[in-house]
């Protein structure tokens, strides 16, 4: 177990090592002085000047190899630089705004698993039948609205037609528990439909296939109740699959999120990707990029390692 | 523009229909009618719907329909040209990748892996701050996104086809590798590409219309779906119309993709449809409460098993007319070929037929230990759990999934004992290692903390017999509890299973199901053979063996290779087969099911289907009419 657990973890810094790379190296990989690059829109070349001081802020001037160093060293420091607009630490910033979306990205994912699994379990040991017929409808619906649609919709019918929650905003939790609450509801539960349609999908179909296994007619054959057959013979199986695709949709997730973020201003690392975009501010989209990559490489790796814990055949490989 | 296609399959009409309906109208509505989406009219801004304006204007009094129809044409084309780059790319890099292997397999597939560990929109968020926004920028992106997705699926597609008999065929006729990929593999991997295309293309309108929602995709003037939502946000309250019409249009495109998706999946893969039916309660006839012969522990009295085959055709019966009896102490062999209706009795028996399955006549009994005789096939489910496993257990065919891979042996056994008494767990522990002891299994208390996989197949044949004695059942069904070991282990176990009447305290019948009637000469009582759904001869199993009544239960005696020469030995060495294979349920010839396959078979066989004849002296019986046991009238009868 052990060693499984260094193994994976020794890949999962490698693939760190590689999204970090890449991550300095794009700017790089792009014909043209990568300053005049950022500088220019629509064609307008940026003045020579402007060109000089940002090549000398973003320390271009030095040999390719030692700027590829001190990236590696400074981002292993959670030190990504200054924004190129205020000069605030990109480091500093994403620590203030990253427990948000982190907060956000939970308490969805906490609405999607606590309803995706049963409405996926009922739904896979009764095929066909009117649960899963009209479920597996409203799913296809799910499945085909984007994240910012549903949350644009959301506003619209909760915040300004029933008027029964706010439209976005943020409010710290220790400063008023009700209203954090109130705010964070519609966002988590746009960020929580998303996720519970690949949920429910994934649970219906695990299910679906371990439930016509050979161990399952053996534990009924022994007598237990369908209860615990299901628990334990079906659903501790099922499982499995289900973790190891949200692991890989998280990905997703992290992405939309971006967007979710945006419509209900929520001032999670989002807000402020989305703006270091538009303003092209380099230094602080590679650090939200290079943080938000790594928590997906370490979100798989725990679902790796959780996924083992459930199947004592996968730590053989 | 499918004319050319009569074929379409019927799952596929809707979503066809529905997606050149929607695309038709994206592209083919601002030919025949002239609309501007870019001409402001400040003063008519957030006007309703009018015969000029049919879905209203917009915040600087645009015509939305117009913005709808050219923000479609600009949302799926992006789309479309993005997912065929990056079909095309990814497609040659991963037929590259497999059918080169080598170091073309390692760079294109970890090229392919580093893109897989952004997360999408990020990496897209990231290209656009080098290169600006813009169209070209979008396509290029999307392209980027996709197409690993692609070249995985082309690659392990590959993989799997190019070891098919087929093409290692043309390889070794000197075919020129190019003209196998596009002669051979290409078209052997199109159908999860096709499907995989519309995924992507259902994925890219959703990132560039997420995109444009930020300001990042698509840049103004140019109308897209993305950007209408994201003015129409500013005007909400006063319009919410405004908001619904472009949501409305990206909701309809993507479901319309998916929907298509998912049928041609069915549609390429038939497997995993699945064509549920609400629940159908059981008709039986001749119910009642069960009853047991005296001396008998489990009986089925002209058990009938149906399967229902939907509305359009008519049930077939897969068993008919089966009785049998249990005797205590005794063990009972069931023979018969696959697809006999040996395995489906058994399950009968336990009360575990497959959905779709039902007993439609005849009783099933099953003795308890104590109280009266259950029919398990029709017993309330709590009632069933409470007597399968504690009265009568089975064993299976394949030992190595018959046990839960994920749980530890030592639990799966003691829930067992647990489900049928009120046990503490040390307990059921110390009761679980004896008994993996009493069945041959070494260092039993450490093996009760093994997993499944940690041990051989034979082993685990042996955890399966140890948990179905765990509460000492009187009835043990073995369904060819053999079949799936090396011959070695089968002889282990097969002592075993023998043993076990001798060892098991309180007495136990088994029900031992074979296709080979050598293997049940030393542990069966009593032997069953089975064609065809029906029982074609019974008898004592010394009689049974030495002077098979039924033509073809001398054919399967004769098709072993014989532990029992002795039997048959004036037959030389040559091992006779039977001829043919058994009919399927619903096309059983007229008279006897078996006559196809006899050598004896006579034309009165095809006008009368016989009874199961019992000898007048013995218990034994045969479904032959030439069977010393049959009425001699009735072949004399048809002769004349």
């Amino acid at each position: 177990m052990l060693r499984f657990a260094l193994n994976r973890a020794l890949s999962a810094g490698l693939m760190l090592l590689v999204v970090g790379t890449v991550v300095f190296s794009i700017l790089f990989l792009v014909p043209g002085d990568p300053a005049e690059l950022l500088l220019s829109s629509d064609g307008i070349t940026a003045s020579p000047d402007a060109i000089a001081s940002l090549r000398e802020e973003m320390g271009l001037n030095k040999p390719l190899l030692a700027q590829y160093g001190e990236f590696l060293v400074n981002a292993l420091r959670f030190d990504f630089g200054v924004s190129l607009i205020d000069k605030a630490s990109v480091g500093d910033t994403i620590a203030t705004r990253l427990p948000r979306t982190i907060e956000l990205i939970l308490a969805g994912l906490v609405l999607a698993a606590l309803t995706g699994i049963p409405a996926g379990t009922y739904a896979g040991l009764r095929p066909g039948r009117r649960f899963d017929r009209i479920a597996s409808a409203v799913n296809a619906v799910l499945i085909s609205l984007p994240g910012f649609v549903i949350g644009t919709l959301f506003i619209y019918i909760f915040a300004q037609f029933l008027r029964w929650l706010p439209a976005g905003g943020y409010t710290s939790f220790f400063t008023d528990p009700w209203l954090h609450i109130k705010q964070l509801t519609l966002p988590a539960i746009t960020v929580g439909l998303h996720l519970f349609s690949i949920i429910f999908r994934m649970t219906r179909a695990s299910v679906l296939e371990m439930r016509g296994n050979d161990w399952v007619r053996t534990a009924v054959a022994k007598g237990l109740s369908r209860k615990l057959v299901v628990r334990r013979h079906v659903l501790r199986n099922a499982l499995g699959p289900v973790i190891t695709v949200v692991g890989l949709q998280m990905g997703i997730l992290l992405g939309s999120t971006v967007l979710i973020e945006f419509i209900y201003n929520w001032p999670g690392l989002s807000g402020y990707l989305v703006t270091a975009v538009q303003q092209r501010d380099y230094p602080s989209v590679r650090g939200v990029i290079l943080v938000v990559s790594a928590l997906f490489i370490l979100i798989n790796l725990m679902v790796e390692l959780l996924y083992s814990m459930l199947d004592p055949r996968i730590r053989l490989e | 523009m499918k004319s050319k296609r009569f074929s379409i399959p019927g799952r596929m009409v809707l979503p066809t229909v529905l997606l050149t309906l929607f695309v038709g109208t994206m592209f083919i509505a601002p030919l025949i009618f002239t609309f501007d989406a870019t001409k402001i009219a400040v003063s008519e801004r957030l006007a309703g719907p009018s015969w000029a304006h049919p879905l209203g204007q917009d915040g600087f009094g645009r015509d939305r329909l117009a913005r709808v129809l050219y923000g479609g044409q600009v949302s799926l084309t992006v789309a479309f040209v993005a997912s065929l780059i990056a079909l095309a790319i990814g497609t040659f890099v991963g037929l590259i990748g497999a059918y080169f292997r080598g170091p073309f397999e390692f760079i294109a597939m970890r090229v392919s892996d580093v893109v897989l560990y952004f997360p999408p929109i990020l990496l897209a968020l990231l290209v656009v701050t080098i290169f600006g926004p813009g169209v070209t920028t979008l396509v290029a992106v999307l392209a980027l996104l996709f197409f690993p997705s692609f070249s995985r699926i082309a690659y392990s597609e590959t993989m799997r086809v190019s070891v098919l008999d087929f093409v290692e065929a043309s390889r070794a006729l000197g075919t020129a590798p190019s003209r196998i990929v596009a002669r051979t593999v290409l078209p052997n991997i199109m159908g999860p590409i096709l499907v995989q295309f519309s995924l992507t293309a259902a994925a890219c309108i959703t990132v560039e219309s997420g995109l444009s929602f930020l300001g990042l995709g698509v840049v103004p003037p140019a109308p897209s779906w993305g950007q209408m939502i994201r003015s129409a946000r500013t005007y909400m309250e006063q319009d919410p119309f405004g908001i619904f019409v472009p949501c409305a249009a990206l909701f309809l495109a993507i479901y319309a993709i998916n929907l298509f998706v998912d049928r041609l999946r069915d549609v390429l893969d038939p497997k995993g449809q699945l064509e549920g039916k609400d629940a159908v309660s059981a008709t039986k006839d001749g119910a009642g409460t069960p009853e047991l012969g005296e001396g008998n522990v489990a009986e089925l009295r002209a058990l009938t098993l149906t399967l229902d085959r939907g509305a359009d055709l008519p049930p077939v019966d897969l068993v008919k007319d089966v009785s049998m009896a249990l005797r205590a102490n005794q063990n009972t062999a069931l023979v018969g070929e696959s697809g006999s209706g040996k395995s489906l009795t058994a399950l009968a028996l336990m009360g575990l037929l497959p959905s779709g399955i039902q007993p439609t006549s005849g009783q099933i009994a099953v003795g308890r230990k104590a109280g009266t005789p259950v029919d398990l096939a029709s017993l309330a489910p709590h009632a069933a759990e409470q007597v399968r496993g504690n009265d009568i257990a089975m064993i299976f065919q394949e030992p190595m999934t018959s046990l839960n891979p994920v749980l530890r042996i030592g639990f799966q056994m003691t829930e067992a004992l647990q489900a049928h008494s009120d046990i503490d767990r040390a307990e059921a522990r110390e009761k679980s290692i004896a008994a993996l002891q009493s069945v041959g299994i070494p260092e039993a208390a450490s093996r009760f903390d093994a997993y499944p996989h940690e041990l051989s197949g034979g082993m685990r044949q042996r955890v399966m017999i140890a948990m179905a004695l765990l509460a000492e059942p009187k009835v043990l069904i073995a369904d060819e509890p053999t079949t799936a070991l090396d011959v070695t282990i089968q002889a282990e176990i097969m002592d075993l299973l023998r043993d076990l009447r001798s060892s098991h305290g309180s007495g136990l019948s088994m029900l031992f199901i074979s296709h080979n009637l050598g293997i049940v000469a030393d542990i069966a009582d009593w032997v069953v053979v089975m064609y065809s759904g029906e029982v074609v001869e019974e008898g004592p199993t010394d009689q049974i063996l030495r002077d098979p009544h039924h033509p073809y239960t001398r054919a399967l005696l004769e098709s072993m290779p014989s532990a029992h020469e002795d039997l048959h030995s004036a037959k030389g060495d040559r091992l006779d087969t039977i001829k043919g294979t058994p009919p399927l349920p619903h096309l059983r010839p007229s008279g006897c099911s078996s006559r196809d396959r006899c050598p004896m078979a006579q034309p009165v066989c095809a006008t009368i289907h016989p009874d199961l004849y019992r000898a007048t002296s013995g218990t034994r019986a045969a479904r032959c009419l030439f069977a010393p046991e049959a009425p001699e009238h009735l072949i004399q009868k048809e002769a004349v």
